[in-house]
C-alpha cells in the first residue's frame, strides 16, 4: 500500500537493449502521458559499469577504469524490478523529459549525469548500484 | 491432531472470507494484474497458490515487501484457489483491493 515506484528509487531494467542493468528512477509518470499511456519513469541508468579497481593500479589507470557510461530512458513500470535500495543523486535538474527530445540535448544530460554517477563511484558509497548484476 | 483440526477450521474461514471479497469486494486475479495493483499502491492482501513457481512467488513476495503489504500463502492449489474464488479457472496469485464486507485484511496479516 506503499508506493515505492519513486524517484531516487534503484531498479533494473528488465527489457530492451539496456536489459539487467541498474538504474535510477529520476521522474515516475504513473498515468503515463497523452501519447504513452502508461505508467512509466524517466530512469538514468549505467550502461558500462566501471571496472574493477586494485591497488596495484597507478592513478592513470585508476582513472580509466572508474569511468561510468549512462543512458537516459524512459522506462514501462513493466520493464523495471524495482530493488530495495536507494540513490540519491540529484539529477532532476539534468534529466528531464525535454532532454530526450533532440539528440544534443541528450548527450549533454548523459555527460553531466556521467560526471555525477562518476563523483558518486569515487567516493565509495552505493556500491551495490555501480557493481554488474551477475546472471 | 489437534494443529490438523485447527488448520482445517481456519482454512475454511479463508475460503468463507474469500467467497465474501469475491461478492462485494474488489479484487484482481491472475500475476500481471497483482504486480499492477501492487506498482500503484491499489492491493491490500496477495494471496498466492502453494504450486506457484518459486521465482515467481518471491518476486511477487519483494514488490509486497517494498509496498508494505501482507502475503498469504494459500493452503491448496491454483485449482483450489480458483474454486475457492468461484472460478472456473486456475488461479495462482490475486490481489484484494478492496475487502468490501470482508474482515480478511483484519484478520490475515496476523495469521500467515
Amino acid at each position: 500500500m506503499v508506493k515505492f515506484l519513486k524517484p531516487n528509487k534503484a531498479v533494473i531494467v528488465l527489457q530492451g537493449r539496456y536489459a539487467g542493468r541498474k538504474a535510477v528512477i529520476i521522474k515516475s509518470f504513473d498515468e503515463g502521458t497523452r501519447d504513452r499511456p502508461y505508467g512509466q519513469c524517466l530512469v538514468a541508468g549505467i550502461k558500462k559499469y566501471p571496472s574493477k579497481v586494485i591497488k596495484k593500479d597507478s592513478a592513470k589507470k585508476t582513472a580509466k577504469k572508474s569511468r561510468v557510461k549512462c543512458f537516459i530512458k524512459l522506462v514501462n513500470y513493466q520493464h523495471l524490478m524495482p530493488t530495495r535500495y536507494t540513490l540519491d543523486v540529484d539529477l532532476k535538474d539534468v534529466v528531464s523529459v525535454d532532454a530526450l527530445q533532440s539528440k544534443e540535448k541528450k548527450v549533454a544530460a548523459a555527460k553531466e549525469t556521467k560526471a555525477r554517477f562518476e563523483e558518486r563511484f569515487k567516493t565509495g558509497k552505493n556500491r551495490w548500484f555501480f557493481t554488474k548484476l551477475r546472471f | 491432531m489437534v494443529a490438523a483440526k485447527k488448520t482445517k477450521k481456519t482454512h475454511e474461514s479463508i475460503n468463507s472470507r474469500l467467497a465474501l471479497v469475491m461478492k462485494s469486494g474488489r479484487y484482481t486475479l491472475g500475476y500481471k494484474t497483482v504486480l499492477k495493483s501492487l506498482r500503484n499502491s491499489k492491493g491490500k492482501l496477495v494471496i498466492i497458490a502453494n504450486n506457484c513457481p518459486p521465482l515467481r512467488k518471491s518476486e511477487i513476495e519483494y514488490y509486497a515487501m517494498l509496498a508494505k503489504v501482507g502475503v498469504h500463502h494459500y493452503n491448496g492449489n491454483n485449482v483450489d484457489l480458483g474454486t475457492a474464488c468461484g472460478k472456473y479457472f486456475r488461479v495462482c496469485c490475486l490481489s484484494i483491493m478492496d475487502p468490501g464486507d470482508s474482515d480478511i485484511i483484519k484478520s490475515m496479516p496476523g495469521d500467515h
